[in-house]
């Protein structure tokens, strides 16, 4: 038996000596256990795997029957919308924060739509891409109401919640490092660290600031809590996708800007069938991919039919409805944020579709 | 375990020629180049599957910019420290629970397989229940409970629980005195340390040398001699008198509470606290199990003869029947032993940063998973072959000794 466990040792060394012979520069970045052609898989398929967050409300949330609701969601449904024509079509997956990228990898989703920041690392040596960012956000923090933490400097010693696996978890420690203070980390998954801090065993309940705003909304006593007035990060929530499936990538890029876009033109679901039956002018013919006044269809060559952004906004509206239907109830407003289109102040500025 | 062939009387006629592949050593030979040969199919499978990969361990000694809690004695922060640090990091908090764990588990594992003995039927019916509760329940959600229970059945540190200023009590955690190196001869030369420690050595040959020469006197003369309680009480009197010589140098650190965290002292957090106290509770219903199986395969003859020539009920079951039950004990008790530092890795089920945690934080930030479960695995298995050797050892030792 022992004898046994030495050759296997033997065998695992070996192994090792395999892996770690090709030192590289550290990249990694190839990646891309399954390539190759997503729209096809998904059409063959006949339904959208979407890797999405349970346990947000507002962005990605499980509600009581079982059924999937939130920003996040939307997209998902948009884009099953445009590729099968069907939103419900889309297979919801929970991915948690620190398994999100590996489910990618070994294909268990098509997609991640999960308040996933967009980083130069994650893009560089993870097998993900992103795609068109749908929700720009950024860090804040949440105290209780009672609390002596009312700024940066208060937060010296303290015990901080935060979900693992996260850029907040990093921007944590440049924030501290920065202002020279200590602090302690409590990392858990899902709703463990809102768990956590509700029953106060930190001090501090961090995370992007929609999705705190989305958690402390949905708690009974929301008024027991406090929003710290401090942003310390960017956070561009962007949807993923596998490395080097660019057809696939432009599909979601796309469905996201067509939908941006349809909001500038004034399409709504409420008039998309009557717009696309009779356009009122050339832009809105070429986004809904109908011929203007008798006129030929423009093609763009995407790896799906020209109507893809047409079947989106029937499923599920442009991008102020999806807002206004998922966020806006959450208390976030959207005038005057990054979030509004850039003709109102905002940073949400679609390439022309074209 | 050596098992001794029985030889074949002389005279008789040689056993006919065993077939190749039938014979011990062949077959032995085969199924172990089996093992490697599909070792290393599997191996080079999942290598070609993920293909085009970039394989190294460099990645390690870069900056982590995370950090991590549950820090013991240590205050490592991951701005200049590297991955691999952090790494070190979780696996000294995976070692803390597991010693922790093994240590508790074998004390109540032992009381709790004695009780089950117990001719008082309310001892042994609770013993039971304790056992058939706790191993029959999955460890995860057990540890989860305990975490549960202890952050929401515990006051908030607002509310905390005071026992006369010397031991706090809320869902932060636990605060107990501890020591902390104070006066005597702290700011002095530093060889004085090494002094202290030599003193409290010798102290500890000479209690073994008098444990030992009692022993001796107990075997020949079969008077009572009370080895035990001689060193332990020497021991202790001798580490007394060189504290006071010394100048008293470790004073106790009461905790207190500031603000919203425990200071000075010693903070136990409940991350902690509900890991170890999962895998306590469990593995000692397993432990108390193997104590009674072992102490019931002894034939009855033992504790009757023990009663036989008036040892007390405590004597019995320290110089009768414990040392001939060990025999049994330890090569099964080694195995739950191995079970706890494995089971260790739910840690991340309550937020405590053990090696397997920390492990996956690094991973989920730039990748290469391959390496780290790589990582991952060869660290379980270090900490399995020590535990193993140890036991081993102890195992010789029990064996020897009743020889």
């Amino acid at each position: 038996m022992k004898r046994l466990a030495l050759l296997g040792l033997v065998a695992a060394v070996f192994a090792l000596a395999a892996c770690g012979g090709d030192d590289g520069d550290g990249d990694g970045a190839a990646g891309g256990d399954v390539r190759g052609d997503t729209v096809a898989l998904i059409e063959e398929r006949g339904a959208l795997k979407c890797g999405v967050t349970d346990t947000l409300p507002g962005f990605g949330f499980r509600e009581p029957d079982g059924s999937f609701s939130g920003f996040d969601i939307e997209f998902c449904k948009a884009i099953a919308a445009a590729v099968l024509g069907d939103d419900a079509e889309v297979e919801f997956v929970a991915a948690s924060s620190s398994a999100r990228f590996e489910l990618l990898s070994a294909g268990e989703v098509d997609l991640l739509s999960r308040v996933t920041t967009i980083t130069a690392e994650r893009d560089a040596s993870r097998a993900v891409d992103f795609a068109q960012t749908t929700f720009y956000d950024g860090q804040g923090f949440v105290v209780h109401a009672d609390s002596d933490i009312y700024d940066a400097a208060d937060m010296g010693g303290a015990t901080i919640c935060v979900a693992a696996g996260t850029t907040t978890e990093q921007n944590l420690d440049d924030f501290f490092n920065e202002q020279g203070l200590s602090y302690t980390p409590l990392s858990g998954e899902g709703s463990e660290p809102q768990d956590q801090f509700v029953a106060r065993r930190c001090d501090v309940f961090t995370s992007d600031k929609s999705g705190l705003a989305a958690r402390i909304a949905s708690l009974p006593n929301s008024d027991d809590y406090r929003f710290l007035p401090l942003t310390i990060s960017k956070e561009p929530l962007a949807p993923g996708v596998r490395d080097y499936d660019s057809d696939w990538k432009d599909v979601v890029s796309w469905v996201v800007w067509g939908l941006i876009n349809a909001e500038e033109l004034g399409v709504t679901s409420a008039n998309v069938d009557a717009w696309a039956a009779d356009p009122p002018n050339t832009a809105v013919a070429r986004l809904l991919g109908v011929p203007f006044e008798g006129g030929e269809t423009a093609d763009l060559g995407f790896a799906v039919d020209p109507q893809f952004i047409q079947r989106a906004l029937r499923a599920v509206g442009n991008y102020g409805e999806i807002y206004a239907r998922t966020v806006e109830p959450l208390g976030i407003t959207r005038a005057g944020t990054l979030n509004a289109l850039y003709t109102e102040g905002g940073i949400l500025y679609a390439p022309p579709y074209r | 375990m050596a098992t001794h062939a029985p030889q074949p009387p002389a005279g008789l006629p040689e056993p006919p020629e065993v077939p190749l592949v039938y014979q011990r050593r062949i077959r032995d030979l085969l199924i172990q180049a089996l093992y490697v040969a599909v070792t290393a199919l599997v191996i080079a499978y999942v290598v070609l599957q993920l293909g085009g990969r970039e394989y190294g361990f460099g990645f390690l000694n870069q900056p982590a910019s995370f950090d991590v809690g549950n820090q013991w004695l240590t205050n490592i922060d991951g701005t200049t420290n590297s991955r691999f640090t952090m790494y070190l990091v979780g696996v000294w908090s995976t070692i803390r629970v597991v010693v922790l764990a093994i240590a508790l588990s074998t004390v109540f594992g032992i009381l709790i397989g004695v009780a089950r003995l117990s001719s008082n039927w309310l001892v042994s019916r609770l013993a039971m229940l304790f056992v058939e509760t706790f191993r029959n329940a999955p460890l995860f959600v057990q540890i989860v409970l305990w975490y549960a229970v202890v952050l929401f059945g515990l006051p908030t540190i607002q509310n905390v629980i005071n026992v006369g200023d010397f031991l706090f009590l809320s869902n932060r955690g636990i605060a107990i005195p501890w020591t902390v190196p104070d006066g005597g001869f702290w700011g002095g030369p530093d060889w004085m340390v090494g002094v202290w420690v030599a003193a409290l050595f010798a102290a500890g040959g000479l209690a073994f040398w008098v444990r030992r020469r009692r022993q001796t006197a107990e075997r020949e003369t079969g008077k009572v001699q009370y080895p035990n309680r001689w060193a332990l009480g020497l021991f202790a009197a001798l580490a007394l008198a060189s504290f006071i010589l010394l100048g008293m140098p470790v004073a106790i650190d009461r905790p207190i509470v500031e603000g919203t965290t425990y200071a000075e002292g010693m903070a136990i957090y409940p991350e902690f606290a509900a890991l170890l106290l999962g895998l306590v509770v469990y593995t000692s219903a397993f432990v108390a199990e193997i104590v009674r199986g072992s102490i019931q395969a002894l034939p009855r003859g033992q504790t009757e003869a023990a009663s036989a020539i008036g040892l007390t009920a405590y004597q019995r079951l320290t110089t009768v029947i414990l040392p001939q039950a060990l025999r049994q004990i330890i090569p099964s008790v080694t195995n739950q032993y191995l079970n706890v530092s494995k089971n260790s890795s739910l840690a991340s089920g309550v937020s405590y940063f053990d090696l397997f945690f920390v492990a996956n934080i690094i991973q989920n930030k730039i990748g290469h998973a391959v390496e780290v479960f790589l990582l991952i695995t060869v660290t379980y298995m270090l900490m399995s072959l020590v535990i193993s050797l140890i036991m081993n050892y102890i195992n010789r030792r029990v064996t020897l000794h009743s020889v």
